[in-house]
């Protein structure tokens, strides 16, 4: 099902495409009842417990202009999928087709879009539905499961294609690369929703907080990128891989770049800036842990001496 | 080899006596005195029980039972403890042991049970001893009581530092032996046994006493030391600790505490926090106001005649307080404070110039002053000698070093672990019936638009 397309054209994708799927993906999913568990747990536990259902897959229609060899995918709108007659709601499809057309002359329906891990043959009935609205319409594939470790994006377009299998000419479903346009609006909206929760966990409540997560992160990348360095150095050096020169020089030449300053000033500078700092988190710690202690005084005092002054409970600040 | 002969006795000794047990019955219990083959059966059983925790257990329940038999035949005992191994047989031995020295015990055979115990302690097994701490602790005290007897408390200071450790169930425990240890070293004068460990912060109290006395004591052994810093916080929290009525220990410890106070600080207020307990707050200044707050108030004037005359007119009362050392130290502290002020206002001054104004006798005496100053880092000063005259300078440190850095470092990561604790006592506190009770109370004059909506505290 996999080769890539020969048609030439270049595809590019929206990011509001891709964040109305999943967007589309997660509210049925937490919809559903009983809720379901993330797709890793049910691929390790097969259906072998019974409890987990399998997570739901979305469709729907993507809308776009095409503009000779490109096609720029801008917008997508959801679809019921209808089982009994294995097709998508056409009735729906036509309304809204209408209703963009009145605000966006200029879109076409492209394709369709689902949501699952690898395109399936029952995909292939829907495609060829659509071919009457778009003789070439594009399939746009989005993977719901969460892999840390990947670090492309789980979107794939397909095409279909006539190929030649077995002496029948069949339409299969090609793979086609495509790039990512963004634009302002929509690279802000991008930035607000990838800040909403970091990826290293923890609530990044306040900007310097978010700021200082970001910069560890940074620093945790790249001190574990050097130690891989490092790692393979000490292997080299003890013979067990075959030295390469190119390396050699090139890590040689890094390290000639660094510290550009080495000198006495720059390092009583330096510390001396370095303790400021952590005086002030000292001191924003003992600030906490007064009050924490004037609260617990407070609270001591109330419950057990038995002449206690009757003040009311005033604020800290 | 001796040990092992010994061992095949016992052994044949354990199988005659368990045939014999067979017929025997149980042990008698607390009325009838015990015979001589029943603590012999008790010994066997000590050795044949003390291989596995549960045997262990078992064993520890039929001591307890015997305990009161033992007692009453404290005198004859002492032989038997020479069959049974201190670090194996711990539990048993700790029983027999006990009850040895529950009766009145006389001067020589006071020396000699120092010995054993001493011996005892410091090869016991922790695990086994830990079945019946109280015993063990008060078997320590009886110890304590012996060393003081024979007039030797050197000799008790290494086995009691070495109990506390083991009856410790982790070092942020306080147990009846830190006083009491603490009072070995004082009274043996080896105070830096003493300081290792004041070094543990205490955070589990079960007797206030305890608190009160090991606070007590800790900060004499500071002020034996010099470390005044450290005697203030210890006697502070003597002075603040929660107390229904006020007791002795904290009247001496007020006391101390002014002292101390002026020869650190300079200055003294009477006034306490107000996380002391308010029957401390009311009472404790009407104790201590003759002589210690008045001496103060002279101090606080900053002339030294005033103040030797002070002093000498209230010489025995300081004096029946054992307090005179500490006072003379106030005194002494008195020219150092008038020597510091001086650094305030000149740059350079001539070593005669210094002795007038804080009334020494000579520039020579001043010289001895300010050197010693110099050398205890009160002070930065250069002492030219050929003019005589002293350059005041500023303090060298910048806090640029990485030690500094590690310091501050250390300090913030201690004030962490810190802050969680006070977290969790805050929320155990409001989780307390009797504080929820009175606050409950309290509550019900505040209306709703009262509370404003900012937290009242900001969760780092």
């Amino acid at each position: 099902m996999a080769s890539s397309s020969s048609s030439g054209l270049t595809f590019k994708l929206h990011p509001l495409v891709m964040v109305n799927i999943s967007d589309h993906y997660t509210r049925v999913k937490s919809q559903m009842n009983p809720p379901v568990t993330s797709t890793s747990c049910s691929n390790t536990n097969g259906n072998g417990n019974g409890a987990p259902a399998p997570p739901p897959r979305v469709y729907g229609c993507v809308i776009g202009v095409q503009r000779g060899r490109t096609v720029e995918i801008f917008n997508s709108f959801e679809l019921l999928y209808d089982s009994a007659t294995d097709s998508l709601d056409r009735a729906f499809l036509l309304k809204k087709q209408e209703l963009y057309k009145k605000v966006f002359p200029n879109f076409y329906v492209l394709g369709w879009y689902s949501t699952g891990s690898d395109a399936e043959e029952s995909d292939m009935h829907i495609h060829k539905a659509l071919m009457d609205i778009n003789e070439s319409p594009v399939y746009v594939l989005l993977n719901p499961a969460i892999n840390h470790a990947q670090k492309d994006l789980p979107v794939t377009i397909y095409e279909s294609e006539m190929h030649v299998i077995d002496g029948i000419p069949q339409l299969i479903f090609v793979n086609s690369s495509y790039t990512i346009e963004t634009v302002e609006a929509e690279r802000i909206s991008v930035d607000h929703v990838a800040h909403l929760k970091p990826s290293d966990g923890g609530s990044a409540a306040t900007q310097l907080a978010a700021h200082l997560t970001s910069i560890h992160s940074a620093i945790k990348m790249l001190n574990s990128r050097i130690r891989v360095l490092h790692h393979y150095l000490v292997a080299m050096q003890k013979g067990e891989i075959p030295y390469e020169n190119s390396l050699l020089r090139q890590v040689s030449s890094l390290l000639r770049r660094l510290p550009a300053i080495e000198s006495e000033k720059f390092q009583d500078d330096f510390l001396m800036e370095y303790s400021d700092t952590l005086l002030i988190t000292y001191l924003a710690m003992f600030t906490n842990c007064s009050s924490t202690m004037n609260e617990l005084v407070e609270k001591f005092n109330t419950a057990y001496d038995r002449h206690s002054r009757r003040g009311g409970r005033t604020a800290f600040i | 080899m001796e040990a092992g002969k010994r061992k095949t006795e016992e052994e044949q000794q354990t199988l005659v006596d368990r045939k014999r047990k067979a017929e025997i019955s149980e042990p008698p219990t607390t009325t009838t005195t015990v015979t001589m083959n029943a603590v012999e059966t008790l010994v066997t059983q000590i050795q044949g029980l003390s291989g596995s925790p549960n045997d262990v257990v078992a064993l520890h329940a039929h001591l307890n039972k015997v305990d009161e038999a033992l007692r009453g035949e404290s005198a004859r005992l002492l032989p038997f403890l020479d069959q049974i191994d201190p670090s194996i047989h711990s539990l048993g031995y700790l029983y027999l042991l006990d009850a040895c020295t529950s009766g009145p015990v006389s001067k020589e055979l006071a020396a000699n049970l120092v010995l054993i115990t001493s011996r005892f302690i410091t090869s016991c097994s922790t695990e086994q001893i830990r079945l019946a701490p109280e015993k063990f602790t008060g078997m320590c005290k009886r110890f304590k009581d012996q060393v003081l007897l024979i007039e030797a408390p050197m000799r008790g200071v290494a086995p009691l530092l070495v109990a506390v450790r083991k009856v410790q169930p982790s070092s942020e425990h306080l147990t009846s032996l830190h006083p009491d240890f603490l009072q070995l070293c004082l009274l043996a004068k080896c105070y830096k046994t003493g300081l290792s460990l004041l070094e543990d912060d205490i955070f589990e109290v079960t007797q206030p006493r305890d608190l009160f006395l090991y606070c007590y004591y800790g900060g004499m052994i500071c002020i034996g030391q010099k470390h005044f810093q450290k005697a203030l916080e210890l006697l502070h929290n003597v002075v603040t600790a929660p107390m229904t009525s006020i007791n002795a220990i904290a009247v001496e410890a007020y006391k101390k505490y002014a002292l101390v106070s002026l020869i650190d600080n300079g200055q003294f207020s009477p006034g306490l926090p107000k996380y002391a307990s308010s029957s401390a707050q009311r009472n404790l200044k009407n104790f201590c106001q003759q002589p210690y707050i008045e001496l103060a108030n002279t101090y606080s004037t900053g002339k030294i005649a005033e103040l030797e005359t002070f002093v000498q007119k209230h010489r025995e009362k300081f004096e029946s307080d054992n307090n005179l050392g500490l006072v003379k130290q106030v005194v002494s502290s008195m020219y150092k404070r008038n020597i510091q002020r001086l650094t305030q206002t000149y740059l350079t001054l001539s070593l005669q110039d210094i002795a007038n104004t804080v009334q020494l006798n000579s520039a020579k005496e001043a010289e001895m002053h300010v050197l010693q100053m110099i050398q205890d880092g009160e002070i930065f000063a250069t002492i030219n000698q050929k003019d005589g005259m002293v350059r005041f300078l500023e303090d060298p440190e910048q806090y640029k070093s990485s030690g500094v850095i590690e310091r501050i470092d250390s300090s913030i990561q201690r004030l962490m672990t810190l802050s969680k604790k006070l977290t969790n006592m805050d929320e155990q506190m409001s989780c307390d019936s009797l504080y929820l009770a009175k606050a409950g109370r309290e509550r019900q004059r505040f209306d709703f638009d009262d509370f404003d909506s900012v937290p009242q505290k900001f969760n780092m």
